[in-house]
C-alpha cells in the first residue's frame, strides 16, 4: 500500500494537479483568457505606439523643413523648369500646393519624381505612401482641380549643392511649418513610458487571476504533499503548466492584439498592408518574436515569481506585521514623490514614477480598507456596520484586479490631460506663431525696407491690416558662467505690434511691448530661460553684429519648436553689422485683400512673384497629421482600462461568489432578496467608486511628472498643465458602472441556492 | 396538547433532475404546539434541508398548507411576492435558523453578529452581551468567528437566535461539525434555553440520541406522514 | 523581361488606385477616364504583325508595356571584361492611339510611367542604379526620328543615319559615356519580329540588333577606364502580361567566337515552361528555335540563382556550358533580378549576358 500513493504520483502528477482544472474548468478559461485578453492589450498597444511614432515620423517628414529650387529670376517656376533641372541631373520632386475654390488646401506631388530621394533601393519613406487625397495627392489630378491659387515648388534633397545647379536656379529652404521635431519627441517618449505601464497593468491582472486559482487548489498541494511528492516536483509542474498554458493563449494572443491595432488603426495602414506585402505602417517592424516572449516572460514572472520571492521570504523570515509593510509602501510612495520632485535626470524621475506606484499600489487597498474600518466605527446602524467591515474584506481580497484599475484609471487620466494638453498647446502656439493670414519673404536681393515703409503708408488708410517685419539671424550670448558663450537665434520683428502683442507669455515684467518696442529689452524663450536660468529683469549680455549689448529681459515666451534658445527683439535697434540670414513679412492684410498687396510689393521688389504663404492652411495641415496620432493614444489607454474593468469585473464575481452563503444568510435572516441585492450594490459600488476617487491624485500626479518633470528634463521646456474635470467624472462614472455590472450578476447569484461552506476558512469566503 | 404554533398539511415538494420529477417531500402533515420541540430524523439526501427551508419561506412547496402563528400560507393561493414579504418578516422576526456552519457574519465580531441579528428583529441590543455570557462565551464578544472554536461559534449561534426572541428555532445539523463532548454540551443549552423562553424548536438531525431529546419525532426517511 | 512590365504594373496599380481614391470627389473627371480607356483600347501583337522602321525604335504608346534593352561584354585597356546594361521600360497606365496627340506637359498627365537601368558589373563588383519618371512631362520618353531615349540626364540618342549612338548614364558614384556603332540590320525574332512568348499564342513584338561596336568611358570611384566591345539591342513590346502561372524568365543572348550569335529565352512555369530562341548563324538568314530544337538545364545555383547552364541546339551542332563570373549580380531595385555576363565554354566559345527573373525572393 505504501508504494501505491508514490507509485501514483511519480506515474500522474500532472494529471493529479490537472485533475483541479478538470474539476474547475471555468478557472481554466479565465485564466487563459485573461493571458489571452492580456498579450492582446499589450501587443496592441505596443503596435500602436509604434503605430504612432510611425504616423509622427511621418508627418513631421510631411511638414519638416526641406531644400528648394527657385529661379534666381524671382518667377514662378514651371513643368519646364522640373524638365530642365531634372535632365541635368538634379533630383527635384514637384510640390503642388492647390487652393480649390471649395475645401482644404492640398497638395499635389509626383512619387515617380520623388524616387531619387530615397536611399539607392527605397523611395522616400515620407512619400512611400499612397495618395489618398489628404492632403497629398497625384500631380495630376492637382492640376486639374479648379483652384483659386496653386503654386508650384520644387522640392530637392539636403544633398543638393549649389553647384550642382545649372544656371539660373539656386537653393532655398522650404518648410511648411515650424519644425514640429521636438513636440513629437517629447510625446513619444511619453508614449514609451505608458507601454511600460500598461505591461505592468497587465502583470498584475494575469497575477490576480493565477492567484485566484492558487488558492483554490491549495488543498490538493497539502494532498501530494501528504502522498510524499516534494513542494519542489510541484513547483516545477506549476512552472511547466503555466509555460505550456502561456504557450498556448500567447500566441492567439499576440494574433489578437494585431488585428485589432490593425483595426484601430484604420483605413490608412491597412490600406498599405494590403497594396504591399509588408506591414509598413501598422506597427512597423514588430514581429511575432518579441511580443511572444515579452509576454511569456510576463506570464511566468506574474504568476510564478510570488514562489520564489516566497522561498526567498521564509528564509530570510521576512514575515513582518502588517504595520511595517504599509510603513514600508508610505515610506516608498514619499521617497518617490520628493524623488520626483528632485530628481536632476530623467532616469531618477522613471525610478521615482516606479516608487511612487509601487507605493500607491501597495497602500490603495489599505487605504480603503482602513477608511472602511474606520467608517464602521463610526456607524451606528448594523447594516452599514456590515457593509463597511464587508467592503474592507473586499477591498484586500481584491488588491490586484484593483491596483490594476487604479493604476489605468490613473494612466487614463494622465494620457487624456497629456494628449489634450498636447493638442491644445502645439495648437496654440502654431496659432501664436501663424499669427498672420500670410507670410511673405523678401526675394533675393530685394530691399526689405521699402517694403515697410509702404506698408506703414497703407496702415493709417487701410483698416484691418496688420503687419510686422521679422528678420533672422544669429547673435551670441556673453558673460554666462558658460566658457563657451552659447549661439542663439534672434527673430527680430519691427514693429512690435499686435500680431506679436497676442503671444502669450510665460512670464513678463510691466510694460513689456512697450519696452520691447523701443529697443529697451528683449524678450527670450523657455529654454534659453531654463538653460542659462535667467528670468525676467535680468540683464542679458549678447554680441550682435559687431556690438556688444546689455538688455533687461522683459519676458519670457514658451517655443516648442527647436531645442534652441532664442531671443524676440525689435528689428529697429539691429545694427547694420547684423548679419540677416533671412527676411520675410508677417502680414494680414485687411479689407482690400492680399491680392492688392501682393501686387503692390511685387512693384515695390520688382519681381514677377512672391514666395507667400498661407498661414490658415500651413496650420490646418500641421495639426491634421497629429489627429491620428492623439486619437490611437486615446484608444490604447481606453483598452487598457477595458481590461482592468473587465478583470475587476470578473474578480469581483468570483469573490462575491464564494461569499454568496453569507449574503444569503441576509435572506435566512429575514431580509429579502431585494434589500440584499441593494446592499450588494452599494457595496460595489463603493468599493469601485473608491478607487476610482483614490486613482485620481495618482493620475494628477503622473500628469504633472510627465509635463513638469520628464518634459523639462528632457527639452528643456514645460507644457502647461492642464485638469480636465469633466473626465474625471467620465471615468467616475465608468467606475460606477463596473461597480453596477458586479452588482448585476451577484443579484442574479442571490436568486440560485448557496451552498454552505463547510469552514470559514478564507478558501470558502469566510475572511473577514 | 398547547395551542398549534405550526400546523403543515399536505406539503409536497419535488425537484426536477433531468426529464425526471424526483419527490423530496410527499404530503406531509403535522402539528407543532407552542414551545414544543421536533426531532426531524433520516438519510440524507431524505429532504431534512428541504423541509427546514419550506417551514421558513426560502423555499417554496409544490402543494400543502402552513399555517404559522396563525399566517397562513397556501400554494398558489396569494401571489408570491406577497408571500415572500410575509415570510421575510417572520424570519426577521419569528423564526430563527440555526446552520451546521457559517452562522455568523464573518467581518462582524461576535457581538457584533447577536447585535446586528437582532436590530434586524426589531429586538434591543441591551441584552446581546447578556446572551454571549449566557451561552459561556462573553469573554470572546470582541473576537471574530474565525477566532474562537467551532463550539464556539455555534454557541453565539445559538445567542443570535435566542436574542432575536423567536417563536420557532429551524436547526439544521447545529452540532454536526462539532465533536461529541462538545455537540453535547451545545445541545443541552439548545434544549435548556427552548425550555425556558419557551419557544417551538424544529431540530433536523441524524443524531438518535439527539433526538431523544425531542417531545416528538418525525422520520423523514420513511416518507410517511405522521 | 516581361517581369519587369508586371512589376511595373504593380507599382501603377498602386498608384492609378491612389489616383482613382483622389478622384472620388471628382466624378466627372473620373468618368472621363474611363471613357477614354473604352475609346482607345490596348493593341495586342499577333501573328502577322509587321515591324516598321524607323517607326518601331520609337514608343508604341498604345501597347501596354515596352522596353528598350541593351547589354555589353566589354573590355578595359587592360584587357579586363567589363559587363554594362542600360534599359528603360515604359508602362502605360491609359493607352493612346499613335494618331492622338500628347497630352500637355504642364497638365502634370499620368498616361505612362518610365524606368530606366543603369548597371556596370567589373572586377566581381556590380553597380547599379535606377530612375523613375512620368511620361509625357519631358524628362522622360523616347523618339523613333531622331532615335532618343531618355530619363533624366541618363540619355541614348542616334545620328541621322541611325548608325551611331551615344549613351550616358550614371549611378552613386559612376557613370559611362559610349560610342556605339550599328552594323547591320536589326534581325526580327520569332515570325517577322512576332516573339511567342506561351504556347497559346500570347507574344510580343521583338528585334534586336546585334552587331554593336562600343568604345568609351566608364568611370568607377574616379577611376577612369577606357572600354571597348561589343553589344546587343533588344526593342520589345506587347501588352499582355505573364500568363498567370508564369513565374519567371531565363533570357540569354550570346555572341560566340564563330561569329555565330544566339538568343535564347525560357519562361518558367508551374507546370512546365517555354522555351524559344533564334539562331543567327555567322552567315545568312535567322532561324527562329522551337521549343523542340533547344535544350537547356541549370547546372548550379549561387544563392538561389541558377549561375551554371547547360545549353544545346542539336541542328547547329552547339552543346555549350555557360557561367557567370564570381559576384553578385542582383540588380536591387524595386523589382530586384540577375543581369550578368556569361562566358560561353564547350563547342563554342564566346561570350554574352543572361538575364533571370523571379529568383530573388
Amino acid at each position: 500500500m505504501k508504494g501505491l500513493p508514490s507509485l501514483l504520483a511519480s506515474f500522474s502528477l500532472p494529471g493529479a494537479l490537472f485533475s483541479h482544472y478538470r474539476r474547475h474548468p471555468l478557472q481554466l478559461l479565465a485564466l487563459a483568457v485573461m493571458i489571452v485578453l492580456a498579450t492582446m492589450l499589450w501587443t496592441g498597444v505596443n503596435h500602436l505606439t509604434s503605430q504612432a511614432r510611425a504616423s509622427l515620423n511621418q508627418s513631421e517628414q510631411a511638414v519638416a523643413e526641406r531644400q528648394q529650387v527657385v529661379r534666381d529670376d524671382g518667377q514662378m517656376l514651371a513643368v519646364d523648369d522640373f524638365v530642365a533641372l531634372r535632365l541635368v541631373g538634379v533630383c527635384v520632386m514637384p510640390w503642388l500646393e492647390v487652393t480649390p475654390e471649395t475645401g482644404n488646401r492640398l497638395v499635389g506631388i509626383d512619387p515617380l519624381a520623388a524616387y531619387c530621394f530615397g536611399s539607392r533601393n527605397r523611395p522616400s519613406p515620407a512619400l512611400d505612401q499612397p495618395l489618398n487625397g489628404k492632403p497629398f495627392l497625384d500631380m495630376g489630378v492637382a492640376t486639374a482641380i479648379k483652384s483659386r491659387d496653386s503654386r508650384l515648388y520644387l522640392l530637392t534633397p539636403d544633398t543638393t549643392q549649389t553647384a550642382d545647379l545649372p544656371g539660373g536656379y539656386q537653393l532655398t529652404s522650404f518648410s511648411t511649418s515650424p519644425d514640429t521635431g521636438e513636440l513629437g519627441d517629447s510625446f513619444l517618449l511619453n508614449l514609451e513610458a505608458l507601454g511600460i505601464l500598461v505591461l505592468l497593468i497587465t502583470a498584475l491582472l494575469l497575477r490576480s487571476v493565477y492567484l485566484l486559482g492558487l488558492v483554490q487548489r491549495r488543498d490538493s498541494f497539502a494532498l501530494l504533499h501528504r502522498f510524499g511528492v516534494s513542494p519542489d516536483r510541484v513547483q516545477r509542474w506549476l512552472v511547466f503548466e503555466i509555460l505550456a498554458l502561456a504557450l498556448m493563449c500567447v500566441v492567439p494572443g499576440v494574433g489578437l492584439g494585431r488585428w485589432l491595432a490593425a483595426g484601430l488603426g484604420g483605413g490608412f495602414g491597412q490600406a498599405l498592408d494590403g497594396l504591399f506585402d509588408i506591414p509598413l505602417y501598422a506597427g512597423q517592424g514588430q514581429g511575432w518574436a518579441m511580443p511572444v516572449l515579452v509576454m511569456l516572460a510576463v506570464v511566468v514572472i506574474a504568476c510564478l515569481g510570488d514562489l520564489l520571492l516566497l522561498r526567498f521570504r521564509e528564509r530570510l523570515s521576512l514575515i513582518l506585521p502588517k504595520t511595517v509593510y504599509s510603513g514600508l509602501a508610505a515610506l516608498l510612495l514619499v521617497a518617490g514623490l520628493a524623488m520626483a520632485w528632485l530628481a536632476p535626470s530623467l532616469p531618477w524621475v522613471f525610478i521615482a514614477v516606479a516608487l511612487v506606484f509601487a507605493g500607491a499600489g501597495w497602500l490603495a487597498p489599505y487605504a480603503v480598507a482602513r477608511i472602511a474600518r474606520w467608517c464602521a466605527g463610526r456607524s451606528t446602524k448594523p447594516l452599514a456596520l456590515w457593509r463597511y467591515r464587508e467592503l474592507a474584506v473586499l477591498a484586500r481580497r481584491l488588491t490586484l484586479p484593483l491596483v490594476a484599475l487604479q493604476f489605468a484609471l490613473a494612466m487614463v487620466l494622465a494620457v487624456q490631460a497629456l494628449v489634450t494638453t498636447f493638442e491644445d498647446t502645439f495648437d496654440r502656439w502654431l496659432g501664436q506663431r501663424l499669427e498672420a493670414a500670410y507670410y511673405i519673404e523678401v526675394p533675393a536681393g530685394a530691399d526689405g525696407r521699402q517694403a515697410a515703409e509702404w506698408l506703414t503708408r497703407q496702415q493709417t488708410n487701410t483698416p484691418g491690416l496688420q503687419w510686422h517685419r521679422v528678420m533672422r539671424g544669429q547673435a551670441q550670448v556673453t558673460g554666462t558662467d558658460n566658457a563657451n558663450n552659447p549661439q542663439v537665434d534672434v527673430f527680430a520683428v519691427a514693429p512690435v505690434g499686435a500680431l506679436i502683442r497676442s503671444w502669450s507669455l510665460l512670464e513678463a515684467a510691466d510694460q513689456h511691448w512697450e519696452a520691447l518696442d523701443s529697443g529697451s529689452g528683449v524678450m527670450i524663450n523657455e529654454q534659453l530661460a531654463r538653460r542659462q536660468n535667467l528670468s525676467v529683469g535680468n540683464n542679458l549680455k549678447l554680441r550682435l553684429g559687431n556690438q556688444q549689448r546689455v538688455m533687461p529681459i522683459q519676458g519670457i515666451y514658451p517655443d516648442y519648436g527647436r531645442p534652441v534658445g532664442e531671443i524676440l527683439l525689435s528689428a529697429e535697434t539691429l545694427p547694420d553689422s547684423f548679419n540677416v540670414r533671412f527676411e520675410s513679412f508677417s502680414v494680414t492684410p485687411g479689407k482690400p485683400g492680399i491680392a492688392q498687396m501682393t501686387d503692390a510689393l511685387q512693384g515695390i521688389w520688382q519681381v514677377e512673384a512672391l514666395s507667400m504663404r498661407d498661414n490658415g492652411t500651413i496650420r490646418e495641415l500641421a495639426t491634421s497629421v497629429f489627429d491620428q496620432t492623439f486619437a490611437l493614444t486615446r484608444a490604447m489607454t481606453l483598452l487598457t482600462l477595458i481590461l482592468a474593468a473587465a478583470a475587476l469585473l470578473m474578480m469581483g464575481w468570483v469573490f462575491f461568489s464564494t461569499r454568496a452563503w453569507y449574503f444569503r444568510l441576509l435572506v435566512a435572516w429575514g431580509m429579502s432578496q431585494r434589500q440584499v441585492a441593494g446592499q450588494l450594490l452599494r457595496l460595489a459600488l463603493l468599493l469601485t467608486g473608491g478607487i476610482a476617487v483614490l486613482a485620481l491624485p495618482l493620475g494628477i500626479w503622473l500628469t504633472w511628472v510627465l509635463v513638469h518633470r520628464i518634459n523639462p528634463l528632457a527639452f528643456g521646456w514645460t507644457l502647461p498643465m492642464a485638469v480636465y474635470p469633466a473626465f474625471w467624472f467620465e471615468l467616475g462614472m465608468l467606475s460606477l458602472a463596473v461597480g453596477l455590472s458586479i452588482a448585476a450578476l451577484m443579484r442574479r447569484q442571490l436568486g440560485r441556492p448557496a451552498v454552505a461552506p463547510v469552514s470559514a476558512s478564507a478558501l470558502t469566503g469566510g475572511e473577514r | 396538547m398547547a395551542e398549534s404554533l405550526l400546523a403543515v398539511r399536505g406539503l409536497s415538494k419535488h425537484f426536477v433532475s433531468g426529464n425526471e420529477t424526483v419527490p423530496v417531500i410527499e404530503k406531509l402533515s403535522f402539528t407543532l404546539g407552542q414551545g414544543q420541540s421536533l426531532a426531524l430524523t433520516g438519510r440524507s439526501g431524505s429532504g431534512k434541508s428541504t423541509l427546514l427551508n419550506l417551514l421558513c419561506g426560502l423555499e417554496l412547496a409544490d402543494a400543502g398548507t402552513i399555517v404559522l402563528q396563525g399566517q397562513v400560507f397556501e400554494t398558489g393561493a396569494k401571489i408570491a411576492r406577497q408571500k415572500a414579504m410575509k415570510w421575510s418578516s417572520l424570519r426577521r422576526q419569528q423564526i430563527g435558523v440555526v446552520f451546521q456552519e457559517a452562522n455568523l457574519m464573518p467581518a462582524l465580531t461576535l457581538l457584533e453578529n447577536v447585535q446586528f441579528r437582532a436590530q434586524l428583529a426589531g429586538r434591543s441590543t441591551a441584552s446581546s452581551q447578556d446572551w454571549l455570557t449566557r451561552l459561556d462565551i462573553g469573554a470572546l464578544a470582541q473576537r471574530y468567528p474565525d477566532q474562537v472554536s467551532g463550539g464556539q461559534r455555534q454557541r453565539a449561534a445559538l445567542a443570535m437566535v435566542f436574542a432575536m426572541e423567536p417563536a420557532l428555532i429551524l436547526a439544521d445539523e447545529p452540532t454536526g461539525s462539532l465533536d461529541r463532548h462538545t455537540a453535547d454540551e451545545v445541545t443541552q443549552v439548545l434544549f435548556d434555553l427552548q425550555a425556558r423562553y419557551g419557544c417551538g424548536l424544529i431540530l433536523a438531525t441524524h443524531d438518535a440520541e439527539l433526538a431523544a431529546g425531542c417531545q416528538q419525532h418525525l422520520d423523514l426517511g420513511h416518507l410517511s406522514s405522521l | 523581361m516581361i517581369r519587369h512590365g508586371m512589376l511595373l504594373l504593380t507599382l501603377f496599380v498602386f498608384l492609378g488606385c491612389s489616383s482613382d481614391n483622389s478622384d472620388e470627389g471628382f466624378a466627372g473627371l473620373a468618368g472621363v477616364e474611363q471613357s477614354v480607356r473604352l475609346d482607345t483600347p490596348y493593341l495586342q501583337p499577333g501573328s502577322g504583325d509587321q515591324l516598321n522602321f524607323p517607326e518601331d525604335f520609337g514608343p508604341h504608346p498604345q501597347h501596354r508595356i515596352e522596353w528598350w534593352y541593351l547589354t555589353a561584354n566589354l573590355e578595359t585597356t587592360k584587357g579586363e571584361p567589363l559587363g554594362l546594361q542600360w534599359t528603360q521600360f515604359r508602362q502605360a497606365l491609359q493607352p493612346r492611339a499613335v494618331s492622338e496627340s500628347a497630352p500637355a506637359a504642364t497638365d502634370w498627365p499620368l498616361q505612362a510611367a518610365w524606368m530606366a537601368h543603369a548597371a556596370v558589373s567589373w572586377k566581381g563588383q556590380h553597380y547599379f542604379a535606377e530612375k523613375l519618371a512620368r511620361g509625357d512631362v519631358g524628362n522622360a520618353g523616347a523618339t523613333a526620328a531622331p532615335f532618343q531615349v531618355w530619363l533624366d540626364n541618363w540619355l541614348l540618342s542616334g545620328n541621322e543615319a541611325n548608325d551611331r549612338w551615344q549613351l550616358q548614364a550614371a549611378g552613386d558614384g559612376w557613370n559611362y559615356d559610349l560610342t556605339l556603332t550599328i552594323e547591320g540590320e536589326p534581325v526580327a525574332h520569332g515570325e517577322a519580329g512576332f516573339s511567342a512568348k506561351s504556347a497559346s499564342g500570347e507574344g510580343s513584338m521583338y528585334f534586336s540588333l546585334v552587331d554593336i561596336a562600343i568604345a568609351g568611358e566608364v568611370t568607377l570611384g574616379g577611376e577612369v577606364l577606357e572600354v571597348r566591345g561589343k553589344g546587343w539591342f533588344d526593342r520589345e513590346w506587347s501588352s499582355q502580361l505573364l500568363k498567370t502561372g508564369q513565374k519567371g524568365w531565363d533570357w540569354f543572348a550570346l555572341h560566340l567566337n564563330s561569329g555565330d550569335k544566339l538568343m535564347a529565352f525560357r519562361l518558367r512555369d508551374e507546370s512546365g515552361s517555354f522555351l524559344s530562341g533564334t539562331w543567327l548563324p555567322a552567315k545568312g538568314a535567322p532561324v527562329p528555335l522551337g521549343a523542340d530544337e533547344l535544350n537547356l538545364k541549370e547546372l548550379e545555383r549561387r544563392e538561389g540563382v541558377p549561375v551554371r547552364w547547360q545549353l544545346s541546339v542539336p541542328d547547329y551542332h552547339l552543346a555549350i556550358e555557360l557561367s557567370a563570373p564570381p559576384g553578385d549580380y542582383l540588380n536591387s531595385g524595386l523589382y530586384p533580378y540577375w543581369e550578368s555576363p556569361v562566358s560561353v565554354s564547350g563547342s563554342h566559345q564566346g561570350e554574352g549576358y543572361m538575364e533571370l527573373t523571379g529568383y530573388a525572393d
